[in-house]
């Protein structure tokens, strides 16, 4: 532990000046890849491109000294969130191919930038032009990182948080498993039709099946 | 340190590049990506704030593992919804109910 | 900032990572036979087999809810990783707010696994639809 204390007192300048150098990374990081999420044509890559961005975006709860909600980022929305929703593209074969998917057209995307690009000039000139320093009360930031503290927090002194996260979960679970409740044969349809069971072998089906068939006949005679 | 207005320029491009998703595509799924983006800028800012107001109180780490945990629970029963939408309409293309209402 | 402190050592670990996947990779290059790029080679490589049909094929809706159901324990062994983490002392409410909590999470999954088969379609019988599918396809192409 000396060692550390010594470092950081010789080190104090440098360390900032990294920060700020690590801002400005992790920044760039995020707004690209949130971009690419979005813009990307290929909705399979859009998805792990969202992936990206959330573990970035743990970066910066790194940066400011939240390591469990870090942790908590990383599990839920990297490893769950965007597994689901691969998951749901995987479901829906038709939301694959990019070339069935229609695009806004350009009046719709210059409305939704001017919209967008009001939200980001009012929002982050509030953000720059207001005062925060001055509602904010002075003094030097507690350091909270302790798990200890969080925990004996969260499930000692406000465990009925715990429980209402409890119940949340079991309502999705019950919800999703109500909405998919339906009949076989309503069932059996989601896999009929060009993606499902009805799937030609290949996308030239008049060269290929033959291949296939004179292969199965070859094993056919050779058994 | 770095400052609190930057952190907070961040959260809010997030925001504005989620919204940008919402308004623009017409793919659910791209609209789902872009409300997740705006959550996690969401998120950003509240941590930001927690963190440089004076204390990083616990009460503002429980309210972010709360929106944490609901973002999870909602995101699956939005892909449930989206496949009932699939089942519906055979695509998960929001134009097609646009047209339809127009007819 | 303490905590860059404490992930130095992370760092150097990265680096070092990183600096020998560029030597692995250089390596090969360096080693492999450069040959032209052919149909063999380029082909899908799926455990030795010719690959057969679209790689995107549908499946039945409820296999969503497997990965609700992952997503649900991931939650939930974020939770507990936090109490697992902190050494406190055994006290009667925390033991019985993570019965209470792992209870509900584990009934909310009992039902799942309960209703779901009522509910859609189960694997034998997705299983014994694309057995008759190909079936059928196989007595049409020799017709």
């Amino acid at each position: 532990m000396n060692w550390k204390v010594k470092m950081m007192q010789d080190l104090q300048p440098v360390l900032d000046l990294f920060e700020q150098f690590e801002f400005f990374l992790i920044a760039a990081l995020v707004l690209a890849l949130a971009y690419l999420a979005l813009e990307h044509k290929d909705i399979v890559y859009a998805v792990f491109f969202f992936g990206f961005m959330a573990s970035a975006v743990a970066g910066f709860f790194l940066l400011l000294d939240a390591p469990y909600i870090a942790g908590m980022q990383i599990a839920v929305y990297t490893g769950g969130i965007s597994a689901l929703i691969i998951f749901g593209v995987l479901l829906l074969p038709r939301a694959q191919d990019s070339s069935l998917e229609t695009f806004a057209t350009g009046r719709v995307r210059t409305m939704g930038l001017i919209l967008s690009g009001v939200i980001m000039a009012i929002s982050g000139g509030l953000a720059l032009i207001f005062p925060w320093p001055e509602t904010i009360p002075e003094g030097v930031p507690e350091q909270s990182q302790s798990l200890q503290g969080l925990a004996e927090w969260l499930w000692q002194d406000h465990g009925v948080y715990i429980q209402i996260i409890a119940l949340i979960i079991l309502t999705t679970l019950v919800g999703a498993v109500a909405l998919l409740k339906m009949e076989k044969a309503e069932a059996m349809s989601s896999i009929t039709g060009e993606f499902g069971v009805e799937a030609k072998p290949s996308p030239e089906p008049e060269a290929e099946t033959e291949v296939v068939d004179t292969e199965e006949t070859s094993e056919e005679a050779a058994n | 340190m770095v400052p609190l207005s930057w952190y907070l320029v961040v959260a809010f491009m997030l925001v504005g590049l989620g919204a940008y998703g919402m308004i623009v595509k017409k793919n659910l799924i791209r609209i789902l990506i872009g409300a997740e983006i705006m959550g996690n800028g969401v998120n950003l800012a509240l941590v930001a704030f927690a963190v440089y107001g004076g204390a990083f109180s616990f009460t503002a780490q429980g309210l972010i593992i709360l929106v944490i945990s609901v973002a999870a629970a909602h995101t699956a029963l939005a892909l449930v919804l989206m496949l009932m939408y699939n089942r519906r309409y055979g695509t998960v293309d929001l134009s097609i109910v646009q047209k339809e209402e127009v007819a | 900032m303490r905590l860059f402190i404490d992930f130095l050592p992370v760092i150097i670990w990265a680096l070092f990572a990183m600096i020998l996947v560029i030597i692995m990779l250089l390596a090969s290059w360096v080693l492999r036979p450069h040959v032209l790029q052919n149909s063999e080679k380029t082909s899908t490589y799926e455990c030795g087999e010719e690959p057969i049909g679209p790689a995107r094929i549908s499946y039945p809706y409820n296999y969503i809810i497997y990965t609700v159901l992952f997503v649900v324990v991931d939650v939930m062994g974020a939770f507990l990783w936090l109490l697992a983490a902190s050494t406190f002392r055994l006290e009667a409410l925390i033991v019985w707010q993570t019965i209470i909590f792992v209870l509900i999470i584990m009934g909310g999954i009992g039902f799942v696994l309960k209703v779901l088969p009522q509910a859609s379609l189960s694997g034998q019988e997705t299983l014994e639809l694309y057995r008759e599918a190909k079936a059928a396809r196989k007595e049409a192409t020799h017709h």
